[in-house]
């Protein structure tokens, strides 16, 4: 049978991913800059893809599951079937300003200028408040788009506020609280639902076992 | 326009493919033709585009967005045929007569939507389907289960697995209970199997505890006949379901059962999240899926109401075959192409040359002219 395949996001939830599935004897381990690794035990494959590619992965079917936050999936548009949250990861997607440059009535009504990596997110949530938003897409360092002003505001992932303090940035409004999913191909799991189910049943035992106060 | 894009980009959810690949297509596409022909089915042909009034309360918000819409000189809106059932149902819908009934017609042509930059998913626009108006029950069902089964045996296509659901069971447990927005929203909830926004959305309606745990049990559950019995007969023990919604799981059963008597081939699982993307459909639901491919190949189901709308109420039941997406995934593709002796022939004299070829083509040859 082949493995089943888990595309993995680089970057800042891998070690958490990791540290979760070795608590539950599943092995995570990249050689020096290999992108897919085999846990062969626990017939699993592992593909390390960039954050934003992942719901690509999956969609497509090259990676049958996928680990992803939120804020990526709903950016993506694609429909994937979500199986678990984790119990790490979980962030806010916030508008933020200059400190005191809250969404004046006038702004509201006539619209507002945002920077984000998230604009489909963005254009969604303040349609969805009867607010129109010009969009600036950018890729990263979204803060000095505040900063330098490029535009007043912008629509970020805020963990611990520290970057946008630094940047004399606040936090303005919470808009979304995301968290971090197990999703996979719809076609993918009709075809091989009961090793996902007993999967996702092994992670959910990680889940409710606590894994998150050892997961650092 | 710029040269680059006038030459070398089409139009988002168009493709074009020739030679071989045409061959194997058409080749392909004939066969299944002729396959439904032998169940007493006769071709249709819809137009490429019809006013968009005429089906504009048959869409979904997400269909709608994604159809080509133009204007003709009259001023009317039109659409580019996206879903060839429906515009079947209005062919049928406003020329049948009982008299006709059962009609069986069926279809090889392409449909156009609009998709976005990162979707690579274009071989889906082909379908190759067959649709049965004004046979109700379980005789028409089984007829368009067994022909789409037959088809795909056709084209050996391999480790193809069958997942029969129910509109009608989701229906029974939820239309008159759930209004229409929320209805939606429930639908595609089970439909994306994101089973903590339908229990959200369960107890919104007021359905929790026992009810909710057994509705979540039940349109969670995918499995075998065996393992569908059982879940059945828990259900009924604890007295929650309708009549109505016992019965259509009992009819469920009834299908899979025949299927098992048939055994013909690909592995059938009963999914009760299986209640189709259409809004029209009505009865059973089915989607076909096939290892190594991103999305579900084949799709169908009843829909009694639709032709109906169109003004004659008939039954219905069909099947669409995503063609294109299949077509290298085919056994023995061969078996499609031509299978006759080729001959170049290379005489000099033009008149010869060209009465030779028609000799050799008449010995069943083909016959290309050489220099």
């Amino acid at each position: 049978m082949e493995p089943i395949t888990i595309a993995l996001p680089k970057g800042r939830l891998l070690e958490r991913i990791r540290e979760f599935f070795a608590a539950l004897d599943m092995r995570v381990s990249f050689s020096e800059r290999r992108l897919v690794c085999l846990d062969s035990r626990n017939g699993l494959k592992f593909l390390l893809v960039k954050n934003s590619d992942l719901p690509t992965y999956v969609r497509y079917g090259i990676a049958g599951l996928g680990i992803c936050g939120e804020d990526i999936l709903f950016e993506s548009g694609h429909q994937f079937f979500t199986l678990l949250e984790f119990p790490f990861g979980r962030t806010r997607l916030c508008l933020a300003g200059k400190k005191g440059s809250a969404l004046t009535p006038e702004e509201r009504l006539r619209g507002i200028k945002v920077a984000t990596k998230y604009p489909r997110f963005t254009q969604s949530t303040f349609n969805a408040r009867k607010v129109a938003v010009e969009l600036i897409k950018l890729d990263g360092s979204v803060e000095l788009a505040a900063v330098l002003g490029l535009a007043p505001f912008i629509v970020d992932l805020v963990e611990t506020g520290s970057t946008l303090k630094a940047h004399g940035l606040e936090v303005l409004e919470p808009l979304k609280e995301v968290g971090v999913h197990l999703i996979s191909n719809p076609a993918y799991y009709k075809l091989r639902y009961r090793e996902i189910d007993a999967l996702v049943e092994r992670l959910k035992k990680g889940v409710r076992g606590g894994l998150q106060k050892t997961v650092s | 326009m710029k040269e680059r894009k006038k030459f070398f980009q089409t139009p988002r959810g168009t493709e074009s493919f020739y030679l071989e690949e045409a061959l194997l297509h058409r080749k392909a596409s004939d066969a299944l033709l002729d396959l439904f022909h032998t169940w007493g089915y006769l071709p249709v042909n819809t137009p490429a585009f019809d006013f968009f009034d005429t089906y504009r309360s048959l869409l979904d918000p997400e269909a709608e967005e994604r159809i080509y819409r133009l204007i003709d000189r009259e001023g009317d809106l039109l659409m580019l045929r996206s879903d060839i059932t429906l515009f079947v149902a209005k062919q049928m819908g406003t020329s049948l007569t009982r008299q006709d009934l059962p009609v069986r017609v069926c279809y090889a042509d392409s449909i156009l939507r609009h998709q976005s930059q990162e979707d690579i998913s274009h071989h889906e626009f082909f379908q190759v389907g067959a649709e049965l108006i004004g046979s109700p029950g379980l005789r028409g069902d089984l007829e368009v289960l067994l022909l789409l089964l037959s088809s795909l045996r056709l084209l050996e296509l391999p480790a193809t697995v069958l997942h029969l659901g129910s509109r009608a069971f989701f229906n029974a447990c939820f239309a008159e209970r759930v209004a229409g927005p929320a209805l939606h929203l429930l639908r595609a909830a089970i439909l994306n199997r994101s089973w903590t926004q339908v229990e959200e959305l369960l107890k919104a309606q007021r359905c929790r505890g026992a009810e909710a745990g057994l509705l979540l049990k039940l349109f969670s559950f995918i499995g075998a006949r065996k393992e569908f019995a059982a879940l059945k007969a828990g259900a009924k023990r604890v007295k929650i379901l309708s009549e109505k919604a016992a019965a259509e799981l009992d009819y469920l059963e009834e299908i899979l059962n025949a299927l098992e008597r048939l055994s013909l081939g690909p592995e059938v699982h009963l999914d009760l999240a299986e209640i189709g993307h259409q809004p029209y459909y009505t009865g059973v639901v089915f989607q076909v899926y096939m290892p190594g491919l991103d999305s579900y190949i084949a799709a169908g189901g009843r829909y009694d109401g639709l032709l109906g709308f169109f003004g004659f109420e008939a039954p219905s039941v069909g099947f669409s075959l995503f063609l294109r997406k299949v077509e290298d995934r085919i056994a023995h593709p061969e078996r499609f192409r031509q299978r006759m002796p080729k001959v170049n022939l290379k005489e000099p004299d033009a008149v010869k040359a060209f009465q030779e070829a028609e000799r050799l083509r008449a010995e069943g040859k083909i016959v290309t002219l050489g220099g």
